[in-house]
């Protein structure tokens, strides 16, 4: 039987599944590993339904949990690494564009995200969500004015690998 | 326009590109197990408290029981074994304590803190273990010297070709060697264990921390 929470949960979990599918795109390297992550932070997300007390948006809430999985619980499973999958299905997107030198560049800045540490890739997520200086922090669990000095320096990291 | 804000814009129109996954599939992933780090250091944590738990309870026999008799530690053993298990629930405790103040929806570092902390506490009933194992060892070993009729034979006979002294220290030596094996490969085999399960953590946490400082 499905409960009514149960039901509430995964409405809300379609709604939003584009943050998760996010963050597993930027911390998986395979389909493979994008869908094991997809389920780890759907249970942790479930594990923490009940404490949900939606005085905050389920959105706001699932970049919380998603990232704290994507970083701190979720255990790699073992297999060969296939980063070629990884890379086409950025570039599939830019595809439609035409635009050969910003697709390059574009192409450039996915592989430079790929090889940043799991918090600096954290950083970059939140910043591509919009998020704010405060949002950024409270998420992280470090003070604000750390975020932004570390966050310009990830910004000037990847400007460089662009403009060497 | 700037680079990252090409980037910006790259990353919003990949909302379109991810294959989207229906109700049913969801409610299947609710009904799967878990394979988080936290409920592998849950699952290895209890089997360390059995583990240790069990070496008390299966290495008491009646020889055992003859032996401390033997070399007058049957008063002192039973006092030893009361306030080690007294130990061990205080740890049992702390550790499930601990790992009830680890949540999801903590932030980030928070989260990272009480895994730690949580790790913590099973490391230092490990440690506290084996510090008692070595201990015992110890008092065994000296109380053996004192009471065993077999080992007083040896001794006599020892010292009528070499200097007692000489083969007491050949003892010493031998005794430590076996005692710091024993801990050692433990200690070892804790380093591998826990070194594989939080080389992430620990590599995250570190790098957190560094933006703090």
């Amino acid at each position: 039987m499905k409960s009514e929470s149960e039901a509430l949960f995964v409405q809300q979990l379609k709604e939003n599944q584009n943050i998760i599918h996010k963050i597993c795109r930027l911390y998986t390297t395979d389909s493979d590993a994008h869908n094991d992550l997809f389920q780890e932070i759907t249970i942790q997300l479930w594990k923490a339904f009940p404490n949900f007390r939606g005085d905050s948006k389920f959105s706001t809430w699932a970049y919380r949990v998603g990232l704290n999985t994507a970083i701190t619980l979720y255990r790699k499973k073992k297999r060969t690494i296939d980063t070629i999958e990884f890379d086409s299905t950025f570039h599939k997107v830019t595809q439609d564009e035409y635009n050969f030198e910003e697709e390059e560049k574009l192409k450039l800045l996915y592989s430079a995200i790929r090889e940043l540490n799991d918090i600096e890739k954290a950083l970059v997520f939140l910043y591509l969500e919009d998020k704010d200086y405060t949002e950024i922090s409270e998420t992280l669990g470090i003070s604000e004015v750390n975020a932004r000095v570390k966050m310009n320096r990830v910004k000037g990291k990847l400007k460089k690998i662009l403009n060497p | 326009m700037d680079e990252l804000e090409i980037l910006k814009k790259d990353w919003k129109k990949q909302e379109s590109s991810f294959l989207q996954i229906s109700e049913i599939e969801i409610y299947g992933m609710l009904h799967k197990k878990s394979s988080s780090l936290v409920k592998w250091i849950l699952i290895i944590s209890i089997l360390e408290l059995l583990l240790w738990l069990s070496f008390s309870f299966f290495t008491v026999d009646d020889q055992y029981l003859e032996t401390l008799k033997l070399y007058h530690l049957d008063t002192l053993m039973p006092i030893m074994n009361a306030i080690s298990y007294g130990v061990i629930l205080f740890f049992i405790y702390l550790f499930f304590k601990n790992y009830k103040t680890i949540n999801a929806t903590d932030n980030v570092k928070q989260l990272m803190q009480n895994i730690l902390k949580t790790r913590k506490t099973v490391q230092y009933y490990v440690w506290y273990n084996l510090a008692m194992t070595a201990f015992s060892f110890i008092l065994v070993f000296i109380f053996q010297f004192m009471y065993d009729p077999n080992l007083t034979k040896i001794v006599e006979k020892m010292s009528q070709n070499i200097n007692i002294n000489i083969f007491y220290c050949i003892m010493f030596v031998i005794y430590t060697v076996i005692i710091a094996l024993f801990v050692g490969l433990i200690w070892l085999f804790y380093r591998v264990l826990y070194g594989i399960l939080l080389k992430r953590l620990g590599k995250n946490y570190d790098e957190l921390k560094k933006i703090e400082f």
